[in-house]
């Protein structure tokens, strides 16, 4: 059975169709990558499924039990932790409370929550800045502190939403190789993301949306060959002179 | 050896009407420490969790009504009828907090403030349980002898060690609080909803629970208030002025801290009081001056700018 499995999600704006008739599974121990251009509505799938917005319609089984009604809060508690595109860290609070604060969900005591806080801030590269406010750091340092958040909570499934965007290459290639590495420790990810050969490198399966709608779901290699996904990237013409 | 100051400080305050006996010096030091148990009780809403609200007066006047109601109708002394009315205005806060806290930043504000006038106008018109606009007036207080001789409620005094109690018990519930994983979660929900939701904080359950202790502290303020007063009138405590107040308190004081509002309701009370006598005319564009000139300089509070000063010397 799939870790999750999204069964024709739908989420309607009004009259804007922001997600239609989604579905697609996610495996134990898999990074699968989520693109889609801009608008596609793959931030809103996220938050569909974290719990953030309530479906028009559509099931979102986590081993086969619907998470959807379920607020944000009960989905963490089930374990998928999610990360926001644009960052939201306890703003005036010590890097160290930061995770602190996510780590009691599973530690309800202060001193094992602060020691399961440090071990994961360490994998973070975060080692040396945990007194530092949260609004003290770097971009890229506050990418890496909302990623150490929601492994506090000891997730299952991580939800990353664009964790590269703002990112120098040097920094797209460290996250990159932490993303993989919390793969490797038995987490599985689903992964947004604008910058493609990231995304390209460290995912095992890659889903396109495009206007809400799932138009590929393949390998990286094939992905990136198919013309409907060129089309909805590049424009028709385009895809059409690379089908050439 | 970091007990020492608090030591020293409760000491001072036992020791108050021995040195300065005048009635109406206890008196503003009754109102300080009430207005003490006020802004901690608005400060562990509005400024640990950072849910500002504009209706606390619905608590205060809560507990005013139940302690004076079980006190007149059924008999029940002050003393359990205080803490009652704190327990009856925590539970107020329950349906009040499910239903507010549905709405977020400026809303639940605004929404606050409705809910006060909502109650206030009940409290206005359901005249069989609270006599409407006349108000309810005791005379006597019952007689309770302390180490053998009897207790002068004509004086001023018990009132204030009562009050000192209070304020002591509101002030040490900040302390807890703030130590607890509660006081971490609120700070949590202080800084980004989103944020707490996402790692696993029950946010609507935790501000609740926030809210009602919140309201249980300003009940047991409204409690004490009504017997000291041995008067109330639905304007007397469910104003929006109270509610007002205790914002000034708790953000001049200093927010999220523990002494913050024993340091607020000190200045403003002591401050309004003395605008009052020597400006009869006017007096509030004075405290509203001051309120300015605190606010502009010292947005961190009095004792947050102290705290700070003393943590850049060290």
């Amino acid at each position: 059975m799939a870790l999750l499995d999204v069964k024709g999600l739908t989420k309607y704006f009004g009259g804007l169709r922001a997600v239609h008739d989604l579905s697609f599974q996610v495996h134990e121990g898999e990074i699968l990558g989520l693109i889609g251009p801009n608008g596609a509505g793959k931030t809103t799938a996220f938050n569909l499924i974290a719990g953030f917005i309530r479906p028009t319609g559509g099931k979102v089984l986590l081993e086969g039990e619907d998470l959807v009604g379920m607020k944000p809060y009960a989905v963490t508690r089930r374990g998928i932790a999610r990360t926001f595109q644009i960052v939201k860290p306890f703003k005036k609070l010590p890097v160290l409370e930061n995770v602190v604060l996510a780590a009691f969900l599973r530690s309800p005591s202060r001193a094992e929550a602060e020691s399961e806080a440090r071990k994961v801030l360490e994998t973070m590269g975060l080692g040396q800045k945990l007194s530092a406010a949260a609004s003290d750091l770097t971009l890229s340092e506050q990418k890496r502190l909302e990623i150490a958040r929601a492994l506090a909570t000891r997730p299952r499934l991580l939800l990353l939403d664009e964790p590269m965007s703002g990112l120098n290459p040097t920094e797209i290639d460290q996250a990159t190789r932490l993303v993989i590495d919390i793969c490797q420790q038995g987490i599985t990810v689903i992964w947004v993301e604008h910058v493609l050969k990231a995304i390209m490198n460290a995912s095992h399966r890659v889903v396109v949306i495009s206007q809400g709608q799932k138009i590929a779901d393949s390998s990286p290699q094939q992905v990136v060959n198919n013309p409907e996904v060129i089309a909805a990237y590049l424009g028709k013409r385009s895809s059409e002179d690379a089908v050439r | 050896m970091k007990h020492l100051p608090i030591l020293a400080l409760i000491l001072l305050f036992a020791a108050v009407p021995w040195i300065f006996p005048s009635p109406f010096f206890l008196h503003l030091m009754i109102m300080v420490l009430m207005w003490t148990v006020l802004g901690a009780a608005w400060n562990i809403l509005g400024g640990f969790a950072g849910q500002v609200s504009f209706g606390h007066a619905t608590f205060l006047g809560a507990g005013a009504y139940t302690t004076m109601i079980l006190y007149l109708k059924l008999g029940i002394a002050p003393w359990f009828g205080i803490i009652a009315g704190g327990a009856v205005a925590a539970l107020i806060a329950l349906p009040i907090g499910f239903i507010c806290f549905r709405l977020r930043g400026p809303y639940f504000a605004l929404s606050t403030l409705a809910v006060a006038e909502i109650v206030r106008l009940v409290a206005l018109n359901w005249e069989s349980l609270t006599a409407g606009p006349v108000g309810l007036l005791i005379t006597t207080l019952p007689q309770v002898s302390l180490l053998g001789s009897p207790i002068n409620w004509e004086s001023k005094t018990p009132f204030y060690y009562i009050a000192v109690v209070i304020a002591l018990a509101a002030v040490l519930a900040t302390a807890v609080m703030s130590r607890t994983r509660m006081g971490a979660y609120l700070l949590a929900i202080r800084e980004d909803i989103d944020s707490a939701e996402a790692i696993g904080i029950n946010t609507v359950q935790v501000r609740v629970a926030a809210l009602s202790l919140s309201a249980f502290l300003a009940g047991v303020a409204g409690g004490f208030y009504a017997m000291y007063l041995r008067y109330i009138d639905p304007d007397a405590v469910f104003a929006i002025s109270l509610s007002v107040e205790m914002v000034f308190i708790a953000v001049v004081g200093g927010l999220t801290t523990v002494f913050g509002p024993l340091i607020g309701a000190i200045f403003l009370v002591t401050l309004g009081e003395t605008f009052r006598e020597r400006f009869l005319v006017g007096h509030l564009i004075f405290y509203g001056a001051f309120m300015m000139i605190a606010i502009r300089f010292m947005p961190e509070g009095i004792w947050g700018k102290l705290r700070l000063l003393l943590s850049t010397r060290r």
